[in-house]
């Protein structure tokens, strides 16, 4: 078995780098693990090891150099066209050099397989896509998270160490709370997109890093930014909480959870704690599902709707013949409103420094059913889940889920914290200054399936 | 058809005087298949089931967004994202 296996992120690297590690036994011990742990997990859908050789043959000296990662199934690679979980895409894709493949050949990384993903992108469970649900580590069972699942259930199922997702509406931050993991959703423009197939007309979508904590979201997230993401500190760190829908309607164990991981955020950093107004944030994530979900039809032609693949969803069918009818004054009025939240943002950046509240309203539902019980009633999972993610998609801040502990049922519970535009570092910070509060607990706790026998090689 | 000063939260007055409870469902029978034959877009039973409950979850909130009053918000010209509202 190769030693690096259960490394994070950093520590593969730098053990590589030091020559603790050779990057061909991690490569192998990777492809190992895959075959061994993904037939539960169905996290990757893909590996090709022969072009992850190639890779690792010709990878340069960069911060990656020969860590394997997994990409979510929203890019093409030179080999392979996405297939955005769906039996079908309306737009047309084939291989290629999308931007985040070529951030991780040009760091050296190893791009190990592809993660499955929500079909076409539409769904905070994971529980919808042509290969199968990707499953979540905690709980087999369970949702992993979407649209990210695959790449959130590798990374938390100990295949690799990192993964790419991409965010449109909360899909990096859904399936990392659900895994326990961090993800960061950055600020919109600022990571690579290049080569999506919507990156033209998109203005929601970001690409961001999947991992087990904040230092290793660093480093990939410095990879997928072509920048360095310096660390600081978090000192004196304003937060603002919102008593409102996003923080109330939560269930117990969440409250509790994300309250106490507030207050030891305060503590930690020798900051505060305000209370902040920030109206109209129903209308506004409706804003984001009207605005995403007019652009991801642009180009599309009535009559393509009438030669769906029989294999896409019937979910899928429906919606997508849905979104032809969305009243072109309502995307206008959410244009509106977008422009309003993103003033009232910019106005509230000015007294706190983050915006904190739960990410996900309850842990993980079950695959079979996929919805959450709410102080307001029962809600479908993504109903529920995307109130808390849409702000930050509608007007480009940044964002980032942490664990912060385990339900009574033993599922990873999460806090996000949203920064003013550009201040990813920030919300990094913050994590990590938490991270440290609470002796690095849940960034080390281990899923039973990760915990399971090493893999022999 | 909409009245500007309503609160975002609020429901609109059904112009046609149906009873609320009815709102939805006959907006549905109506809209959906209205909407699809003018674009020419078929639909069988299960789609058209799928669009209702879409239709459901997202008339309401969408007809709020629509009584929101953005009269006097100034559109953000040549928005960028990445930044703060200038």
């Amino acid at each position: 078995m190769s030693e690096g296996l259960d490394l994070g992120l950093r520590a593969q690297a730098a053990a590589i780098a030091a020559g603790e590690v050779d990057a061909g036994e991690l490569l192998d011990a990777t492809l190992a693990r895959i075959e061994q742990r993904n037939p539960a997990l169905n996290a990757v859908v893909e590996t090709f090891p022969e072009r992850s050789r190639e890779m690792l043959a010709t990878a340069p000296d960069g911060p990656l150099r020969g860590v394997p990662v997994v990409i979510k199934d929203e890019w093409p690679l030179p080999w392979r066209a996405q297939r955005f979980g769906a039996a079908q895409l309306l737009a047309e894709t084939a291989p290629g050099e999308s931007g985040p493949y070529r951030a991780l050949r040009d760091a050296g990384a190893v791009v190990v397989g592809v993660g499955n993903m929500h079909e076409l992108g539409a769904g905070s469970t994971g529980n919808v896509s042509v290969y199968g649900p990707a499953r979540n580590p905690w709980d087999t069972e369970r949702c992993p998270g979407g649209s990210s699942s695959g790449p959130a259930s590798s990374v938390a199922g100990r295949l690799v160490a990192g993964a790419v997702g991409a965010d449109g509406l909360g899909s990096v931050r859904f399936p990392a709370a659900y895994c326990g993991l961090t993800g960061l959703k950055p600020t919109f423009g600022r990571s690579a997109m290049e080569g999506h197939h919507m990156a033209p007309i998109t203005t929601l979508i970001v690409s961001g890093p999947l991992c087990a904590d904040a230092a290793d979201c660093r480093l990939l997230g410095s990879v997928l930014f072509g920048e360095e993401l310096a660390g600081g500190d978090a000192a004196g760190l304003r937060i603002g909480v919102v008593r409102d829908t996003v923080s109330e309607d939560v269930a117990p164990e969440v409250k509790t959870a994300c309250e106490e991981a507030i207050e030891v955020l305060r503590a930690e950093t020798g900051g505060t704690v305000t209370e902040i107004s920030l109206p109209d944030l129903e209308a506004a994530t409706l804003a984001a599902i009207l605005i995403i979900n007019s652009e991801s039809m642009s180009g599309t032609r009535p009559e393509q709707l009438n030669r769906l693949d029989p294999e896409l969803s019937p979910i899928a069918r429906g919606t997508l013949k849905y979104r032809m009818l969305l009243p072109a004054a309502a995307t206008t009025q959410a244009a509106l409103l977008r422009t309003l939240m993103r003033r009232r943002l910019a106005a509230i950046f000015a007294d706190v420094d983050v915006i904190a509240w739960p990410t996900i309203p309850a842990p993980a539902p079950p695959l079979d059913s996929p919805m959450v019980e709410l102080p307001s009633g029962t809600h479908t999972a993504d109903q529920a889940n995307v109130r808390g993610a849409a702000l930050a998609n509608l007007t480009g801040i940044p964002s980032i889920s942490m664990p912060v502990g385990l339900s009574d049922e033993g599922l990873p519970v999460a806090l996000q914290l949203q920064g003013a535009w550009g201040r990813d570092e920030l919300l990094l910070d913050a994590t990590e200054a938490l991270e440290r509060a609470n002796g690095r607990h849940w960034v080390e706790a281990l899923p039973p399936l990760a915990a399971a026998e090493p893999t022999e090689v | 058809m909409h009245d500007r000063g309503q609160a975002p939260t609020g429901r609109v007055a059904n112009p046609l005087g149906l009873p609320a409870e009815m709102e939805d469902t006959a907006q549905a029978d109506q809209f959906i298949p209205a909407g699809l034959a003018a674009l020419g877009i078929e639909a069988d039973e299960i789609d058209l089931a799928v669009m209702a409950a879409v239709h459901g979850l997202l008339w309401e909130p969408l007809l709020a967004l629509l009584a929101l009053d953005t009269g006097g918000v100034e559109p953000e010209r040549l928005a960028d994202m990445s930044e703060a509202p200038r």
